[in-house]
């Protein structure tokens, strides 16, 4: 390649990392003093340089930091093995209090607890986080990560000052609830659950023990109906402006079993947390607005739009604002 | 590595090293390792945050990495760097997760983070933004050219440093750098007029091309 034949932008990159024989470095060179264009490229790729070294390195997040202590201190009690309960109980409001994370917990405690507790605590997510708090990995020699070795026995230990903090946020929780739960919590959360969302629960006998209350359906996440037809430039607006005016529905209204329905396979589909679901429109449709936390502390949710009816996606699930 | 310095502070703790510090860890002062995440955790964010290019990704990628370097300390040799070690567990975590990523099916991830590029912020910054698009170019490299890129161009790192922090030889770093600039050359190039890099890039091509 000589004269007028241009270079490209990988061999003028790896002349400038002093990759080119010494022969084919001199040709380019002797391109470059007299080819303005590739001069150009020449100095896009020096800007990349710039510009990557420019692009500001923020300090982890206090939540992260305090994720990684809290693995650490986990990993230092394991290490401890002894057969011994914790000392005293991890302070899960002090630990979680910056985190932006609001990870769908994967013990069933809480769901229960929520679904006993909600028609007065309609904040399930209120909740103290229950669930095995880290997710751990090894790194292989390899450098594959491998997934840690089950840790039933201190997932049990902590199973259940969790649980007594659960219920002990719990207004109305009676004596034959909390004993349930408890005797639940011991088994430590064996398996996983689905996450702790939306399924109003049927009352039954054990799980209501006053009458009064039988008639409640309990739903994890406020739902209201704002009749509001959306758009997706409506959609990127903080919501909270569009829902939280809107009265939230209580008891029975003849949708509610479709829209639980709904809020489960959206919960399915995502992994996360629904919290809000507005019954409204969507550009002049029927449509659920569904709300879910991606990142609580940034009041980062995941909009799923869906038709109240099949439940089917009517765009795209996108993050929004609350 | 040869930036930024070893210890944040360095006149609180002028006596203890690293590998001291690692030392103490494995025999058991519960306070050692702390002390080691405290130094090293920003870096460690910073590479984990630019590889990956996600938050949540790469809080995992850097737990799974701290995790795992408490416990495989014992194992570790003198003969490179504390942080070395650290950079390489951390990197490793990082091409792990995008290995499995790419195989993944979901595409939720990838539908979320382009609703974020279609709705900036309003109070975001010409900074941000400049951030943002960096780390959206960043995704469309392969995983070891970008790994390279964000050792050597954005931590300031040495070719000599970044290869071994990834195992190879400094010569396939450098043509990773040089592969890498190349593709993102023309996605990024509309920045260079944005601040004053014409000039510092302007010297540098003119330096190349006078030999």
């Amino acid at each position: 390649m000589t004269g007028d034949t241009h270079y490209d932008l990988e061999t003028l990159a790896e002349l400038a990392e002093g990759l080119l024989d010494a022969t084919t470095a001199r040709q380019v060179r002797e391109h470059l003093a007299v080819c303005d264009p590739c001069g150009e490229l020449l100095a896009d790729l020096a800007a990349v340089r710039e510009v990557l070294a420019a692009t500001p390195t923020p300090a982890m997040p206090m939540g992260v930091a305090l994720r990684i202590d809290k693995a650490l201190a986990a990993e230092a009690e394991s290490r401890r093995g002894g057969g011994v309960g914790l000392a005293e109980p991890p302070d899960w409001d002090e630990l979680m209090r910056d985190a932006p994370w609001e990870r769908p917990a994967g013990v069933r405690e809480p769901a229960r607890l929520g679904a006993v507790a909600s028609a007065d605590a309609p904040e399930l997510s209120e909740v103290p986080e229950v669930s095995e708090p880290v997710r751990l990995g090894v790194v292989s020699d390899d450098g594959t990560i491998v997934p840690a070795r089950s840790r039933t026995m201190r997932r049990r230990r902590w199973a259940m000052p969790a649980v007594a903090a659960a219920a002990a946020a719990v207004v109305v929780g009676t004596a034959v609830a909390s004993t349930n739960l408890l005797a639940d919590g011991g088994d430590g959360g064996a398996g996983s659950a689905p996450p702790p969302v939306a399924l109003p629960v049927q009352p039954s006998a054990q799980e209501t023990p006053s009458p009064d209350r039988s008639s409640q359906r309990a739903r994890a996440y406020k739902l209201t109906d704002s009749s509001y037809n959306y758009s997706d430039s409506a959609l990127r607006m903080p919501l909270a402006g569009l829902l939280a005016p809107a009265p939230a529905l209580h008891g029975d209204s003849e949708s509610a079993g479709q829209v639980a329905k709904c809020v489960s396979a959206v919960s399915n589909r995502s992994k996360l947390t629904v919290f809000a679901v507005d019954q409204g429109q969507y550009n002049g449709q029927e449509a659920l607005i569904v709300a879910s936390w991606k990142q609580r502390a940034a009041k980062k949710v995941r909009i799923d739009v869906v038709d109240p009816f099949n439940c089917k996606n009517l765009r795209k699930p996108a993050l929004g604002r609350w | 590595m040869n930036s930024p310095p070893e210890t944040p502070s360095a006149a609180e703790r002028p006596a203890v090293t690293d590998a001291e510090l690692l030392t103490a860890h494995i025999n058991g002062d519960p306070h050692a390792f702390s002390e080691i995440v405290k130094r090293h955790r920003d870096r460690m964010w910073a590479v984990a945050l630019r590889t990956l290019g996600d938050p949540d990704e790469a809080a995992d990628a850097v737990q799974d990495a701290f995790v795992s370097a408490y416990r495989k300390a014992a194992t570790f040799r003198g003969e490179a760097a504390v942080t070395t070690w650290l950079h390489r567990i951390v990197v490793n975590a990082c091409l792990d997760r995008m290995r499995r990523k790419s195989v993944r099916p979901v595409a939720d991830d990838e539908l979320i983070e382009a609703a974020e590029r279609e709705t900036p912020l309003p109070d975001q910054t010409v900074e941000r933004e400049v951030s943002m698009e960096v780390s959206a170019a960043l995704k469309l490299l392969p995983a070891d050219q970008r790994a390279a890129l964000v050792l050597v161009d954005m931590m300031g790192y040495s070719v000599e440093d970044a290869a071994q922090v990834l195992q190879v030889p400094s010569g396939t770093v450098k043509s990773r750098c040089a592969r890498g600039r190349a593709k993102l050359a023309p996605i990024l190039s509309h920045l260079r007029n944005r601040t004053d890099l014409n000039r510092v890039s302007s010297a540098k091509g003119a330096e190349l091309r006078d030999g």
